[in-house]
């Protein structure tokens, strides 16, 4: 067996690809209902853009038989890691897919660098700590604004998406959170890293984590939430693989709402008499398990016409966003997210509602390209409109 | 291992200017000649050797094909077909590299369903999953009989490689099911086998119903691994879903005695399938990777499905399979009846993957390797085959994986010793193993299906002149320049 780089961050998960993985093709198709679900092999065909064929590519980059040039960078790089094909694949191995891929990402970049505009995120990052080029916002405002303290029970931590792209997003969270009544801060964030640890660009992952965490520690909170489902996952997952620990209790907004509604706390006054569908984030869904608690919440919501799309739940077709292909391959993103729509169509609804600020551009970027009427909203959103009261 | 002759394919015409014309044919989103393209092609989950391929194209329809066939003719280029690369023989490997023509991504569709006349008119590329969920959907009183594959196994190929089927008691092997085949030969002309060879224009969609009774030109490409033209179109049968569909279970303590069980269960006539797996094969399915044998234990559990119309029928039917079961009892061989879905249920849900085709059967996709010795054998020699295969697992100190099938209502055996290994680590060792199945078992008369080309190269040593003289001629008449899919059967 080949002796991998025992620097790498991603050693094991490398390791991994020559002991499991037939190339069965399991992973290319949704398990049982035999549709589609990977966006990258759907899209360029080849062997090498399925899953498995990224676990070969790792076997032959590290045993010699691939040698290190420009040609590979596709076959790497474009894929949404949305993990449709962990869900699919039914060998030991399948929980790990993505962490393989990730893996074979930090790999390349070492090598021949990540693929086309991917290197911005980083260098945004280290410049402004948001990987959107923005002035950093310190969050000082929005503090003053909802007069926020400086120590508080729980920290809304906004995420770059969130604070730079989607503040409409942002808003009706920290509206929720305001007229719940949370004792909640926020901080002068880092980015949670997450698009550079989805495109093998690690570098500075655990400094800027260990910053959120002491940032959070600061404020003396005991529980975080936040409204993106990217940061939750690196929270979630990633950061106890960076060795970057924490003792708060991690919240995603659609969990404290489902908390808030089963306690009997959270009342709707006023109906939604929309048709609603809702798309599960990659990042919440398939790789933090979270299916049921937000379809719990809509399905409480007065008037509601919910309805599922054809994949849903660990099925769910990706918006296209993630893994660095928003940035690295933006067309094509954006076709994913068009072809999600195509399937929201067919239900009849007329809002297309996820629980994610980055399936939210991508998705809003796709019905504004390609004409499709949707209104695309976060269920924060939908809960924004809403008259509700909350009993204490 | 087959060791590959080396050969300059790009004597006649330089690789530049082969990759220029299947630009020009497939268009250059669907051709590549990239490495980390061409990688994955190059091997398979077996032992056998790798080699790359210098180009890949996905094709669309048969003109590129009949194109690329002449172009690849004239100028001596081999082409490779596939599908999903799954097979367990390394039949996709390009042993004198060539063209990967991949038909798995877009020639993959069902062309039509006939309800009457039950068949199905499919593309190769089309896959079991995908035909299943069309069939669900849209035909649910007809079926098709699925393999012990996962649900992405090619279903075209797997016909025309004879593969097994979960109807495999009743109606033979996949191969026995076709109805006719569209290829394209060496020289580009498309040709029609079966039913469907009437009329110079495209074939009516309701003509491919029966492969007889003209010159069975069907045997000119069933079982050539590719060797003689590309098929485009393929026509199977399908069958009628019946309401009820139940599993019977038996353990058997001794392999000796394997044989004459299978042998009498699918003498009844009354079961669609029997299964025959090891122990081994069953703790593996509940989650134990490597399991131990211990004594007392059960050697083997087989699995029968009874299907029928009626509760009357389905009565009538397990009548006769526990008669003759009682019967097995009564000349003192050790086996007893236990109920499958309970079984299931007490040690592991996924044990339904065996009978929930088709499935990804858990046991078989635990480590980075799988290859097997898959072969027909005489159905009398199946005890003495189990017990020295038997011998040789332990030998390698390695769980048996015997896998066996009772076919056409007993008129042959399926006999498949299967090896899960860590490709990386253990090939060599493994091969060994194969390689010492394989003799013992040419030796008692098996005939491997989908078989590697050092495994072929062995039955040449056993098959008569005659036969092997008339192979030589049809490949040479079907394919003088050796295009097709050089280096299977040592050709």
């Amino acid at each position: 067996m080949v002796e991998v780089d025992k620097t790498l961050m991603g050693k094991e998960y490398l390791e991994m690809a020559f002991e499991r993985c037939i190339k069965c093709s399991t992973c290319k198709y949704g398990y049982k209902t035999f549709e589609p679900s990977c966006p990258s092999g759907e899209k360029f065909l080849f062997e090498s853009f399925w899953a498995s064929g990224k676990i070969r590519t790792i076997r032959g980059v590290l045993n010699g038989d691939l040698e290190w040039s420009d040609d590979l960078k596709d076959a790497i790089f474009a894929c949404p890691t949305c993990g449709a094909c962990m869900d699919a694949c039914q060998a030991p191995h399948a929980d790990y897919i993505v962490d393989m891929i990730e893996a074979l990402r930090e790999l390349a970049v070492k090598h021949i660098g990540p693929a086309q505009n991917q290197e911005k995120l980083i260098e945004r990052a280290i410049k402004k700590f948001n990987p959107y080029d923005e002035p950093n916002s310190d969050n000082e405002e929005l503090k003053k604004k909802y007069n926020l303290p400086d120590k508080a029970e729980w920290v809304y931590f906004i995420g770059c998406t969130s604070n730079y792209r989607q503040q409409s997003l942002r808003d009706a969270t920290l509206n929720f959170l305001k007229r719940a009544n949370i004792n909640f801060t926020l901080i002068d964030e880092h980015c949670c890293t997450s698009p550079m640890i989805r495109t093998g660009q690690i570098s500075i992952s655990k400094e800027f984590m260990n910053y959120n965490i002491e940032k959070i520690k600061e404020t003396g909170a005991v529980k975080v939430i936040t409204s993106c489902a990217g940061c939750y996952r690196t929270f979630k997952n990633d950061f106890k693989k960076f060795g970057v620990d924490y003792d708060f209790k991690l919240y995603h907004t659609c969990e404290l709402l489902k908390e808030l509604i089963e306690k009997g706390r959270l009342k709707f006054k006023s109906n939604y008499n929309k048709t609603v569908t809702y798309h599960d984030p990659c990042h919440l869904g398939r790789h933090s398990g979270i299916y049921e608690i937000p379809r719990d919440v809509y399905k409480q919501i007065p008037g509601i016409d919910f309805v599922e799309m054809r994949r849903n739940r660990n099925h769910a077709w990706c918006c296209g966003a993630g893994g660095g292909v928003k940035i690295g391959y933006p067309d094509w993103s954006i076709e994913i997210s068009q072809e999600r729509l195509e399937e929201a169509k067919e239900t009849g609804a007329s809002i297309v509602s996820s629980t994610c600020p980055f399936c939210r551009t991508n998705l809003s970027d796709a019905n504004e390209k390609f004409k499709m009427g949707f209104e695309i909203l976060d269920l924060i959103e939908i809960i924004d409109q809403l008259e509700w009261t909350l009993k204490f | 291992m087959t060791i590959t002759k080396e050969i300059n394919i790009f004597e006649k015409v330089n690789k530049e200017e082969v990759y220029k014309k299947l630009v020009e044919i497939f268009g250059k989103e669907n051709v590549s000649s990239k490495s980390v393209d061409l990688y994955p092609y190059s091997y398979d989950m077996t032992e056998c050797a790798p080699n790359m391929p210098d180009f890949i194209v996905i094709p669309e329809n048969k003109e590129q094909l009949v194109e690329l066939v002449k172009y690849c003719n004239e100028n001596i280029i081999p082409i490779v077909p596939y599908i999903s690369g799954n097979n367990v023989g390394g039949l996709t490997i390009p042993e004198r590299g060539g063209i990967i023509v991949d038909f798995g991504k877009k020639m993959n569709k069902i062309l039509y369903i006939n309800e009457n006349m039950m068949y199905a008119l499919l593309e190769p590329g089309v896959t079991f999953g995908q035909l299943k969920k069309h069939l669900d959907e849209n035909y649910p009183h007809l079926r098709y009989n699925y393999p012990f594959a996962p649900p992405y196994a090619g279903v075209v190929g797997n016909a025309i490689l004879s593969g097994m089927n979960n109807l495999s008691c009743k109606i033979g092997s996949m191969g026995d099911s076709i109805n006719g085949l569209e290829v394209i030969t060496v020289d580009g002309d498309i040709t029609r086998i079966g039913s469907c060879f009437y009329g110079k224009d495209e074939a009516d969609p309701d003509s491919w119903w029966s492969r007889y009774p003209m010159p069975d030109l069907m045997g000119l490409f069933v079982n050539w691994q590719g060797m003689t033209g590309l098929i485009t179109k393929c026509a199977v049968q399908l069958w009628p879903k019946k309401s009820i569909r139940k599993f019977e279970a038996l353990v058997i303590f001794n392999l000796e005695d394997v044989g004459e069980i299978c042998r009498e269960i699918g003498r009844t006539e009354v079961i669609d399938d029997i299964a025959l797996g090891s122990i081994e094969i069953v703790k593996m399915c509940c989650g134990i990777p490597e399991p131990k044998r211990f004594p007392e234990e059960p050697r083997m559990m087989s699995i029968s499905t009874i299907t029928a119309h009626t509760e009357n029928q389905y009565k009538a039917k397990k009548e006769i399979y526990l008669n003759i079961i009682e019967k097995i009892k009564q000349e003192g061989i050790r086996v007893y009846s236990i109920d499958f879905d309970e079984f299931v249920k007490l040690f592991n849900l996924r044990l339904r993957s065996l009978v929930d085709l088709p499935a990804m059967v858990l046991s078989l996709f635990e480590y980075s390797g799988l290859t097997w010795f898959g072969s027909y054998a005489p159905s009398h020699k199946i005890e003495e085959l189990s017990k020295k295969v038997d011998k040789l697992f332990k030998k390698y100190n390695i769980p048996l994986y015997l896998y066996m099938k009772s076919m056409k209502y007993s008129h042959y055996s399926i006999f498949r010793p299967i090896i899960r290994f860590d490709k990386f680590k253990d090939e060599e060792r493994i091969h060994k193993l194969l390689e010492e199945i394989t003799d013992t078992c040419l030796e008692l008369g098996c005939i491997p299906y989908k078989t590697p080309a050092w495994m072929t190269e062995k039955m040449r040593n056993q098959i008569n002149p005659g036969w092997l003289n008339l192979f030589e001629k049809i490949k040479k008449c079907m394919d003088p320049n050796g295009i097709f899919n050089p280096g299977r059967w040592n050709t």
